[in-house]
């Protein structure tokens, strides 16, 4: 900031009364200036061409990294079955998570009533599961596959299944 | 006037003032309301039954007549207010037409009243920032054309050869605000009240954006460099810094903002070359920024001593400090991974509001405080009230950004977060919400000071025109005759 002169241009006439220095423009500004515009070239170059980047390629990285930590979530095929020790621990699921909006015998309440042969969203062991997964957030009914994971989802549809079934009585 | 006489060889210039004591006013009186209606909506986010229950008054209809209210009113009324003040002023000649000057006024704030009538009951057409459903963009691009005529009018009949740099960036904003109002507001009309966009999805995202960032850039960043060079060497007295550094920053700008915008949409539909361009010329754009910051800060070399005793000194360098802050945070906000955590989270808000409270709202009440007993001829009635109002907005300011930057990390935090078993560990988006709650009352608590030093300044203003004139009658301005 040296090289500052005070020289006044001398406008002052013309803009009012208000003076105007000619000092130039300082050093540090002109190099951050500099900096961010070959930073700038340089990035996009590197993104790019370099390293070939993309965020489809940036997902897809991170997909990968997560099935290498978590093996057994990469291939979660969990097999469906309506087993004693599936409505058991579906039955713990359901009281803790579900009772609140489907009532404890199934009879619905703020959620709809499960213990019916009338099925909105479908009746079949993958419709039932997939509602669970996904919920139905526009009724204000939670996307439960994120909470619960793929095996509790298949316990807690399996209680809801032999548990209706028995209600309704086949 | 017509009593005054000017020295031999120059002519005495009558500037028309009734125009700006028209539109300080309403910069007065529409800042007290915009504020408020964002405290109310403050208290809503911190408690939900302060929404009423009523379609009405519920945060969704009353978010966007805050955002217009404290843009296009308060900030829209003091851009006028300094550049009908200081354009006739560093151009030496009264505004070309009289006429057109009323008609802008009042149809500007005909335009702000529909606003604020419509967005309550949900008339809009869903563009954040802008809402106005098309008749009223009919009119405010009529009143725009209206203004344009008149400020090219005045600046072709000028009695000075040099264009000060407050006049280019009036300029810039001007001729930017309406290409971007056009461009964005290009519709088909359906029905009077209903209209659709002639863009469709992606392309019509980044129109939106690129006139959402713009906008930022055009109506709250260049009008008001333009009454930092006025009114900042005017209350301090000091000479501009540097006039090489007004232009090469204020060229930086205008080639470099333009392109930003898709800065708004990473992460998304957009291809990722036009996210790389938002992206790296929102950092290029660090350096001409802080220019106007440097410009200003440096002008007040030499006057240091002054900003201890004078408040509208105060309020500037806070205004400037402020802009030279979220100027930085803007550009790192844009870079890839900073914005993959920032985006959507009340981070963003922080940084609107410390360039809007801060810079904007800041700069604004100086350049109020100044005109004030200039534009009535009358002393400020309540002039320790001015300092007050300064603490008052500054701590409002400081204790509602650290509150935000706070809520903004950790929900960007508990967002992403993931448990030892690979699923998300906060999967009920309604938890973050609750946590959020602490930060919304501080929020709350920030704005609210903030609100009541606006309040204060209404107060000493209507308190002041009432008083009595001071004595002496100002030395009429004078021009060289032509």
């Amino acid at each position: 900031m040296s090289k500052e002169t005070n020289r006044v241009l001398g406008h002052a006439d013309e803009a009012d009364g208000i003076e105007e220095y000619d000092n130039p423009l300082p050093d540090w500004w002109l190099g951050l200036l500099w900096f961010t515009v070959i930073w700038a070239f340089g990035y996009g170059v590197w993104y790019h061409f370099i390293s070939d980047r993309s965020q489809e390629g940036k997902l897809a990285a991170e997909m990968q990294a997560a099935e290498l930590r978590w093996p057994e979530q990469a291939m979660a095929e969990v097999s469906f079955a309506i087993t004693p020790e599936a409505v058991a621990a579906g039955e713990g699921i359901y009281v803790q998570n579900c009772l609140m909006c489907h009532g404890g015998d199934l009879e619905g309440g703020i959620g709809v009533a499960l213990n019916d042969d009338e099925w909105i969203h479908g009746g079949e062991p993958e419709d039932v599961i997939r509602i669970i997964n996904e919920g139905v957030p526009e009724k204000g009914m939670l996307t439960w596959g994120p909470i619960l994971g793929p095996e509790k989802v298949n316990q807690v549809a399996a209680y809801v299944l032999s548990k209706n079934a028995e209600l309704v009585g086949e | 006037m017509s009593a005054a006489t000017a020295a031999p060889g120059r002519i005495v210039v009558d500037y028309d003032d009734d125009i700006v004591r028209k539109f300080f006013l309403a910069t007065v009186i529409w800042g007290v309301v915009g504020m408020l209606v964002g405290v109310i909506i403050a208290l809503q986010l911190a408690w939900w039954p302060a929404n009423l229950g009523l379609p009405w008054t519920t945060f969704g209809r009353l978010r966007p007549l805050h955002t217009n209210a404290v843009i296009f009113a308060f900030a829209g009324n003091i851009c006028f207010t300094g550049i009908y003040h200081s354009m006739q002023r560093l151009l030496k000649t009264r505004m070309w037409s009289d006429t057109l000057s009323k008609i802008h006024f009042w149809g500007w704030q005909l335009i702000i009243v529909s606003a604020a009538i419509t967005y309550p009951l949900g008339i809009t057409q869903s563009r954040e920032y802008a809402e106005l459903i098309w008749p009223i963009d009919v009119a405010v691009t009529l009143i725009w054309v209206v203004f344009a005529i008149n400020f090219f009018g005045t600046l072709a009949i000028r009695k000075v050869k040099h264009i000060y740099v407050a006049i280019w960036f009036y300029m810039s904003f001007v001729i930017t605000i309406a290409v971007l109002h056009i461009v964005n507001n290009l519709a088909m009309p359906a029905t009077f009240l209903r209209s659709y966009p002639i863009y469709s999805g992606m392309t019509d995202a980044l129109v939106q954006w690129w006139y959402g960032h713009n906008a930022v850039w055009f109506f709250l960043t260049t009008p008001f460099l333009g009454l930092m060079y006025y009114y900042l060497p005017k209350a301090a007295d000091r000479p501009i810094y540097s006039y090489r550094l007004s232009i090469i920053h204020f060229w930086g700008l205008i080639f470099l903002y333009i392109w930003a915008g898709p800065h708004h949409l990473l992460y998304s539909g957009l291809p990722d070359w036009a996210q790389t361009l938002g992206m790296v010329f929102s950092i290029m754009l660090l350096a001409p920024s802080w220019g106007g910051m440097l410009n200003g800060l440096l002008t007040l070399k030499g006057a240091w001593h002054k900003l201890r005793t004078d408040p509208i000194l105060k309020f500037m360098v806070v205004g400037v400090t402020f802009y030279g802050m979220s100027t930085f945070e803007g550009p790192m906000m844009s870079i890839r991974s900073v914005n993959g955590l920032a985006h959507f989270t009340n981070w963003v808000v922080g940084h609107v509001h410390s360039g809007a409270l801060g810079w904007n709202g800041m700069l604004t009440f100086a350049v109020l405080y100044w005109l004030l007993p200039r534009l009535w001829n009358r002393e400020v009635a309540y002039p320790k009230m001015v300092t007050q109002h300064f603490w008052l907005a500054t701590i409002g300011i400081v204790i509602y950004t650290v509150a935000m930057w706070a809520a903004g990390l950790m929900e960007g935090l508990q967002w992403r977060a993931v448990n030892d078993a690979g699923q998300l560990a906060n999967p009920i988006f309604i938890d973050i919400v609750h946590r959020l709650e602490p930060f919304y009352w501080l929020r709350l608590l920030g704005g609210t000071l903030y609100f009541v030093g606006a309040v204060m300044m209404l107060i000493n203003v209507f308190k002041t025109i009432r008083g009595p004139e001071r004595v002496a009658a100002a030395a009429p301005a004078t021009a060289p005759a032509s």
